[in-house]
């Protein structure tokens, strides 16, 4: 049986779509997969309304609505051009609620390769369970046991070597085979951590600069804090995107225990995945979840850049452009030290990178980020800089993409 | 072999039929939901296009071809049985020759990004459906779409100059060409524009490009009655004042983009008529002045003019928004915003007008009236509730009578947004106000001649 209430978002969130297509014409996975309608905005928009009523009527389906709902980016660049306010990306979230809940008679539809990451996500508080190569960066430094503030990384750039790997092993794989042997990793959890052995040599070395550059200009502006080293637990992002919700609330609960135990009281964030999870999504599932949530680039020392003249090309992060409110600050911060550029597709119609396909659907992830990298470079050849270290990764193709933590960082006085 | 592997053998995995692939070419962006094909096909070349097309041919298989699915009209949607062709992989521009003045085009390019590639060579491709952002080349083409610039640059007809076609037997024919005039016998590539896909597939177009307008004004008048905005509208066309733009909107589309935009209007007025003209730097401000002169003739509450390009750029968004705004204040979600869609003699606009208000209160239509005036085009965005009957059968009978409405006063029953299953009564109606039901005959057997075994999108446009 499906929650009356899950099935009333659905209902909403479908009804007043008229079918106009405008969504299609900017949503990055439908020309990404070549033209496969139910990947795309209105496909999705459409499917959920099929699959409404399928529910309501049947209390079941035989639409294969999986795929199409799982490869959606969550950009939300459909939501802004949508004559009548349908959110195609929002439809896909809830759809994903359908498929994972318990008892869902979606149940079949369910992703292996979701249910894996879920599975190690829960028993080891990251999704690879990886804990102790996420903390290597910060081996040498010294933090502030003492101190109420937490520098958080929510494991995201460390994660990015492995993701990246995996993807490109399922791209070989091809679909299929990947499924297997998450079906497998799935029921034996305990496996997943040999995961750990397939990383992106090159991928770790950067994002571990990226985090010790991030360190250090937060030092050099004064900031104080405190780094849970391994013990520092996943955010529980992927939980949220991949729809399941009840598994969602049960470690988002953990991880706010856990930083109350710690004594945190503020919480710096460094990436807008996982700043976007604890300032949006934690307070819907966390009773007086009343932790400060602020991010890194909000407490630099902006008066530490040199004036730079070189000409870069800001691919901006859908999380903050595309959502609201709209955080402007990696922008304003780039400009103390850059001429900075955007390419047609920015603001409130950013084109996505193509990151959040990665680990399900890596070739549409790969054909989504190649046509990113074309927008950015079309007759330019300006320097790329990011701002999140998903878009790093997955734009990054012939390393001539620098994360936003690293310029700033070559930008510094004296 | 069976006809999805044939389809298979030539598309190879560009070729749909699981449900959930299927679903979405089901619907298209009017009120009919398309039956469902045996397949869905998305060619990359016109040689796969010819080779399905043969295939089709020879098995009798009805085809839909599909390019951004925006019709209003159901043309893009599958009726009985048959297979979709999704020209969407064909979106890449070919060649731009600012020289000759024209840009080659595959007709699955959408028509905002061809302009984009445009306006860096300082041109433009000046046909803007308000659905510009998806529709494509290869859909308004075969619609013949207009938009709010026809009032001075004209529809798609005049804008293409020659395309690739694949004829339903597979054949791929070159019709026109890259110059800008030519008489070589049968205007085939006008026969084209506005077939809605029941005559051949248009696999490449060569369009007719224009510099952009070096500055742009605009004047804004308030009016109490429709009277005046047709009367105003008459009077320049009379005068020679060729307007870029001329839109009306009235109070009720009005206060929707209040609610929704912000923006305000004056109180008393019940229309709104914007002109814009597009002219060099030293005379934009005189044209402006004489338009303006001419929209004060007629007892405006308020007029006043504009060359501050934010300023324009936002009203103009608020008009192709309209239809938006409009959509957001629907009282259900089983409410559609149908839309009329009639075009008279200029010098017909005002009695017109008043006859469409007139039978939209008799009727009991709640409805908006806009239109892209200058070319003496009216649409009606009619509210109607898909589930009740009673209120469809109204806006039916409504449509019908818009239309007639049309006819009397010499115009068209459709104006730009094509026939598809929608207006094929009113267009016999259309034929048989003028006498001249033969014209009908005629097209039924070009028809014939070009698609013997009547694939191409059976079912729309002429009854059979
Ligand atoms: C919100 C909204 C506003 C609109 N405003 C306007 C407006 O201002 N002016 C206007 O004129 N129209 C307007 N329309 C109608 C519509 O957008 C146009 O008719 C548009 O030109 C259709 O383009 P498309 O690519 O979506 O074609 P589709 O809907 O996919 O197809 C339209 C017809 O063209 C045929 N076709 C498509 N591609 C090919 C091809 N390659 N070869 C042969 N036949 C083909 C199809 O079979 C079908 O008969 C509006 C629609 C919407 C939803
Ligand atoms: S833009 Fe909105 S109304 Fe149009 S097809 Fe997409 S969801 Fe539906
Ligand atoms: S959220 Fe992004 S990927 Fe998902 S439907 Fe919208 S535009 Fe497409």
């Amino acid at each position: 049986m499906i929650d009356a209430r899950l099935l009333e978002s659905l209902d909403n969130a479908t009804k007043d779509c008229i079918s106009c297509g405008f969504c299609e014409s900017v949503c990055p996975t439908l020309p990404a997969s070549d033209y496969d309608l139910s990947r795309g905005a209105r496909g999705r928009v459409l499917l959920g309304r099929a699959l409404y009523k399928d529910l309501k009527e049947k209390g079941a389906t035989e639409v294969n609505v999986a795929d199409s709902f799982y490869s959606c980016l969550d950009c939300f660049a459909c939501v802004h051009v949508c004559p009548a306010g349908v959110n195609a990306g929002e439809v896909s979230d809830i759809a994903k609620e359908i498929i994972t809940a318990t008892g869902s008679p979606l149940e079949s539809q369910k992703k292996n390769v979701a249910t894996m990451i879920v599975n190690s996500t829960m028993k080891y508080g990251n999704p690879l369970g990886l804990r102790k190569k996420a903390a290597s960066w910060s081996e040498g430094l010294e933090f502030d046991g003492s101190s109420k503030t937490l520098l958080y990384t929510g494991n995201m750039y460390q994660l990015m070597p492995f993701s990246k790997s995996m993807g490109a092993m399922k791209a070989k794989l091809g679909n299929r085979a990947a499924e297997r042997i998450a079906g497998y990793f799935k029921s034996h959890p305990q496996f997943i951590k040999l995961s750990g052995m397939f990383q992106d040599r090159t991928t770790r070395e950067e994002m571990e600069n990226s985090l010790r550059n991030i360190y250090a200009l937060l030092r050099k502006s004064g900031a104080d804090f405190n780094y849970l080293g391994e013990k520092e637990p996943y955010p529980g992002t992927f939980l949220y995107d991949l729809g399941y919700m009840e598994e969602f609330k049960e470690y988002a609960n953990t991880v706010a225990d856990l930083f109350r135990s710690e004594g945190v009281r503020r919480i710096i964030t460094i990436d807008p995945h996982t700043h976007n999870v604890l300032k949006n999504n934690y307070p819907g599932v966390v009773k007086n979840f009343d932790f400060e949530i602020v991010y890194y680039l909000d407490l630099l020392d902006n008066k530490m850049f040199e004036p730079g003249e070189e000409d870069i090309e800001y691919h901006e992060p859908c999380y903050f452009t595309l959502r609201e409110p709209v955080y402007r600050e990696p922008e304003k911060t780039l400009s103390l030290a850059g001429n900075v550029h955007k390419p047609r597709r920015s603001g409130k119609n950013n084109f996505c990178c193509g990151g959040p396909s990665e680990l399900l659907y890596p070739e549409l992830a790969h054909s989504v980020s190649e046509r990113r990298r074309e927008q950015l470079e079309a007759g330019r050849g300006r320097r790329v800089v990011t701002a999140c270290p998903i878009c790093y990764a997955n734009l990054n193709r012939d390393r001539d993409v620098t994360d936003i933590a690293n310029y700033l960082s070559e930008h510094i006085k004296g | 072999m069976d006809l999805k592997d044939e389809l298979r053998s030539i598309a190879g995995n560009h070729v749909f039929s699981a449900k959930e692939e299927i679903i979405p070419f089901l619907s298209d962006a009017s009120y009919f939901t398309g039956d469902e094909p045996i397949a869905v096909v998305v060619p990359g070349t016109a040689e796969e296009v010819s080779k399905i097309m043969a295939v089709c041919s020879r098995t009798e298989t009805p085809v839909v071809v599909r390019g951004g699915g925006t019709s209003l009209t159901g043309a893009s949607v599958l009726k009985g049985n048959g297979i979709v062709i999704s020209m969407n992989r064909f979106d890449h521009v070919l060649e731009t020759s600012v020289e000759d003045k024209y840009v080659v085009a595959e007709p699955g390019v959408r028509l905002d990004e061809l302009n984009y590639h445009l306006e860096q060579f300082g041109h433009f491709y000046p046909p803007d459906p308000a659905s510009s952002r998806a529709a494509t080349v290869g859909g308004s083409l075969s619609t013949n779409a207009g938009g709010l610039r026809a009032a001075m640059y004209g529809t798609t007809k005049n804008w293409v100059l020659g395309m690739e076609v694949v004829m339903p037997d597979g054949q791929v024919l070159q019709f026109g060409g890259k110059t800008l005039k030519r008489t070589s016998g049968y205007d085939l590539t006008s026969l084209m524009v506005g077939a809605e896909g029941t005559l051949g597939i248009i696999t490449k177009a060569i369009l007719k490009i224009w510099p952009l307008p070096e500055t742009k004004g605009r004047a804004v008048a308030y009016y109490k009655s429709i009277e005046s905005v047709g009367e105003a509208v008459s009077e320049l066309k009379r005068l020679g004042i060729t307007p870029m733009i001329a839109e009306f909107l009235d109070r009720l589309t009005m206060n929707s983009i209040t609610r929704n935009k912000g923006l305000k209007f004056p109180q008393d007025a019940e229309y709104m008529l914007i002109i814009d003209v597009a002219s060099t730097r030293e005379s934009v401000e005189r044209e402006l002045s004489g338009a303006a002169d001419v929209l004060k003739k007629f007892g405006p509450i308020e007029v006043t003019t504009t060359t501050d390009s934010g300023e324009m750029e936002v009203m103009y968004e608020a008009r192709k928004g309209a239809y938006a705004s409009l959509l957001t204040e629907r009282e259900r979600s089983t409410q559609r915003v149908v839309i009329g869609d009639i075009v008279v003699p200029a010098s017909k606009l005002a009695d017109t007008l008043k006859e469409s208000i007139e039978k939209m209160k008799e009727l009991g239509i709640h409805s908006g009236l806009v239109g892209h005036v200058g070319d003496g085009n009216i649409h009606a965005n009619i509210y109607a509730d898909l589930e009740d009957e009673d209120e469809m059968e109204r806006v039916e009978k409504f449509q019908r009578e818009f239309g007639a409405i049309a006819i009397r006063h010499q115009g068209s029953v459709s104006a730009e947004h094509g026939i598809g299953m929608e207006k094929m009564d009113l267009l016999i109606d259309e034929f048989e106000g003028k006498h001249s039901l033969g014209t009908l005959e005629l097209m039924k057997k070009i028809k014939r001649v070009f698609d013997p075994g009547d694939i191409l999108n059976r079912g729309k446009l002429l009854r059979r």
